[in-house]
């Protein structure tokens, strides 16, 4: 006896399951299923057949022909009798069965007298209905062999059908999946909070798997509180944010602690629940997946989905979470190590410039009886257009600085800003390029105050420069143009000054200064293969 | 002519002295701290200091952007500049009218900034 009722609650949960697992309940009329209960009909000569699925509390219909309901009370079910046996059940007089004869169904206007169904057995070897044939007259011979040989042919294609149906679904599903995942690396790639990839990457998973919550949540070292910071929901949904204990809604702990996923499906069945619903029902949740956030070897947060109905979490949306979170974590460890090496860099410059200070402070004190104090303050500009380039790489942690980025820094420290035009794409030097270009720009800087185009109130440079794209390399070209001083005397020596302009950007030379009588000129082209490396 | 004076804070001697330095050869008289603290005590001694140069990080814990406040509540007379290797702390609330100068600086500019100050 109790053997027998164990069979029967296993047969129940795993119908349960499996028809969760066929997406199929409530779903509109499909042809395929249509003609298969209208064949049943014809190939018995009966004025009723019907696709018969077995929900916990009610039968319900995916093809009927002769009937108008689509689904009935489980108690008036006939299908349901001996469901578990998986065999052909016949009953040829319905008012003649202890079982029916005190059915509605029998007694009442619909008038059933004769039933016949074969079970719908899917491939995982779980019954989930009955594909049947009813007629409203005693059929005291019953069907025939051949009749009864065609019902079960009929059923066995209806089970192919919701089993080919499921995998449509399936597939339909896991390529939503996908797409979801591809979102959630692109928005945590493109985010720089970690607030901002959690509460992105929940939303994107709460639509995607249709849930009412979801949300991330840090744990506390012994895995026994949570923190939620803001949670995704659904219309209708309450946020959990803030701090929850885990033994408030059962005894959940032990998957997280090790790095499983928790998954009940059903609050109220689920023995690690039971016991505990009353926190779980005040916020709306009968199922629910917590997936475990590791980093080192420990759970630090958990990735939880809930939905307010019982839901079977089929595989593919488990490993869909687990990809999820997986992507959260790498997002969330990126942002750290991004955080450190911005500190890191943000302290190296901090001790390069307290040592350009130093020098700056051994120069001063060391050429203190120096009578020509314009070198020394030459001197101090140098130091200044070094210090600008650090700066300007320090805003790209020191692996490029943009071109034009490198030129205000160097012509600001100077103070003529108002009076250099700027213009050109924008250009990404390598370090020691950044380097080059502040002390080239700084020396034609400060030429053209002592000599050139602003010694005069009206004189004015531009510098220019762009990019031409050619075959194997591209090259960029700088111009410096001189317009509106006082008429250029070429030099009659070369100072310090002019041979670092001659070593060019990348100190290979590619340098052109011509003293033209309008101004000085100064062209500068470099490889840009050359330009970025360190 | 009495020299006005200026109290120079800075953690590090050698910048210290440097600042010193700069600003004496500039025609001012010049005390020197090595902390917000010690900042603190000479102002309350001296009540004829015009600038206070400071730098920003300095051990004690109290910074320079925070003895710049705590100067401007006690002496609003007392002009402040400011210097850092540090990039400017772009969320600090500072005192109006404090100069920020990055280091390393133009003693040119700084010197400017203290005679405009002190006159």
């Amino acid at each position: 006896m109790s053997l027998s009722a164990d069979r029967t609650d296993f047969g129940a949960a795993q119908r349960a399951r499996a028809l969760a697992d066929l997406m199929v309940l409530d779903t509109p009329d499909e042809q395929a299923f249509d003609d298969l209960v209208f064949v049943a009909a014809k190939a018995c000569d009966v004025p009723i057949a019907l696709i018969t699925l077995l929900d916990t509390d009610r039968q319900w219909f995916k093809a009927k022909y002769g009937l108008e309901v689509c689904e009935t009370e489980i108690e008036h079910s006939v299908c349901r009798i001996e469901i578990d046996q998986g065999d052909l059940l016949e009953i040829v007089d319905l008012t003649n069965d202890a079982r029916t004869k005190r059915n509605p169904l029998v007694t009442g206007a619909r008038h059933f007298r004769a039933y016949a169904g074969a079970p719908l057995v899917l491939r995982s070897g779980a019954i989930v209905g009955r594909l049947c044939v009813i007629d409203t007259v005693p059929r005291p011979k019953g069907l025939s062999e051949m009749e009864k040989a065609m019902l079960q042919a009929l059923a066995r294609l209806a089970s192919e059908n919701l089993e080919l149906r499921r995998i449509a679904t399936a597939s339909e599903r896991l390529t939503a999946l996908q797409t979801a995942l591809v979102e959630i690396g692109e928005t945590i790639r493109s985010s720089h909070d970690t607030a901002e990839m959690a509460s992105a990457t929940a939303a994107i998973v709460g639509r995607a798997l249709s849930a009412d919550r979801a949300g991330f949540g840090s744990v506390n070292e012994d895995v026994d509180t949570i923190d939620v910071e803001t949670d995704w929901t659904a219309p209708g949904a309450v946020s959990i944010a803030g701090r929850h204990r885990l033994d408030e809604y059962g005894n959940l702990r032990e998957p997280l602690v090790v790095g499983d996923p928790l998954v009940v499906w059903d609050a109220l069945t689920d023995d690690r629940t039971l016991h505990n619903l009353e926190s779980a029902m005040r916020v709306g949740v009968r199922s629910l997946v917590d997936m475990p956030v590791r980093d080192r070897g420990k759970t630090i947060a958990v990735f939880f989905v809930h939905s307010a109905h019982p839901r079977p979490w089929p595989a593919e949306e488990i490993s869909f979470l687990r990809s999820a979170a997986d992507r959260l974590e790498a997002g969330v460890a990126r942002h750290r190590t991004e955080q450190q090496q911005l500190i890191v860099n943000g302290e190296i410059a901090h001790r390069l410039k307290n040592m350009l200070t130093m020098v700056q402070a051994i120069a001063s004190q060391t050429l203190r009886s120096v009578t020509d104090r314009e070198a020394v303050y030459a001197f101090e500009r140098r130091l200044m257009a070094l210090s600008a380039a650090h700066d300007a790489l320090l805003q790209r942690s020191w692996t490029q600085a943009d071109l034009q980025a490198v030129a205000a820094t160097v012509i600001d420290a100077i103070g003529f800003s108002d009076r250099v035009d700027m213009s050109g794409p924008a250009v990404a030097l390598g370090p020691r390029a950044a380097l080059s270009f502040s002390l080239i720009v700084h020396e034609l800087l400060t030429n053209a105050c002592k000599y050139g185009a602003l010694t005069s109130d009206d004189g004015h440079v531009s510098l220019s420069w762009d990019v031409e794209v050619g075959q194997d390399d591209d090259l960029l070209r700088v111009k410096w143009r001189e317009r509106g001083g006082p008429p250029v005397v070429p030099p009659t020596r070369r100072g310090f000054g002019s041979k670092l302009i001659n070593i060019g950007l990348v100190g290979t030379g590619g340098v052109d200064v011509r003293f033209e009588p309008a101004g000085l000129t100064a062209d500068l082209h470099a490889s840009m293969r050359h330009l970025v490396q360190g | 002519m009495v020299k006005p004076v200026v109290l120079v804070v800075e953690d590090e001697p050698l910048l210290r002295l440097f600042a010193t330095d700069m600003i004496e050869e500039a025609g001012f008289e010049v005390l020197q701290a090595p902390n917000a603290s010690a900042a603190l005590m000479t102002l309350e001694e001296r009540l004829d200091v015009r600038v206070v140069f400071t730098d920003v990080n300095m051990p004690g814990g109290i910074d320079g952007i925070m003895l710049a406040i705590c100067i401007r509540r006690r002496w609003p007379t007392i002009q402040i500049i400011i210097t850092s290797g540090r990039p400017w702390p772009v969320e600090a609330v500072v005192p109006a009218d404090v100069v920020f100068f990055a280091k390393p600086y133009r003693q040119d500019r700084v010197l400017d900034t203290v005679r405009k100050m002190a006159a």
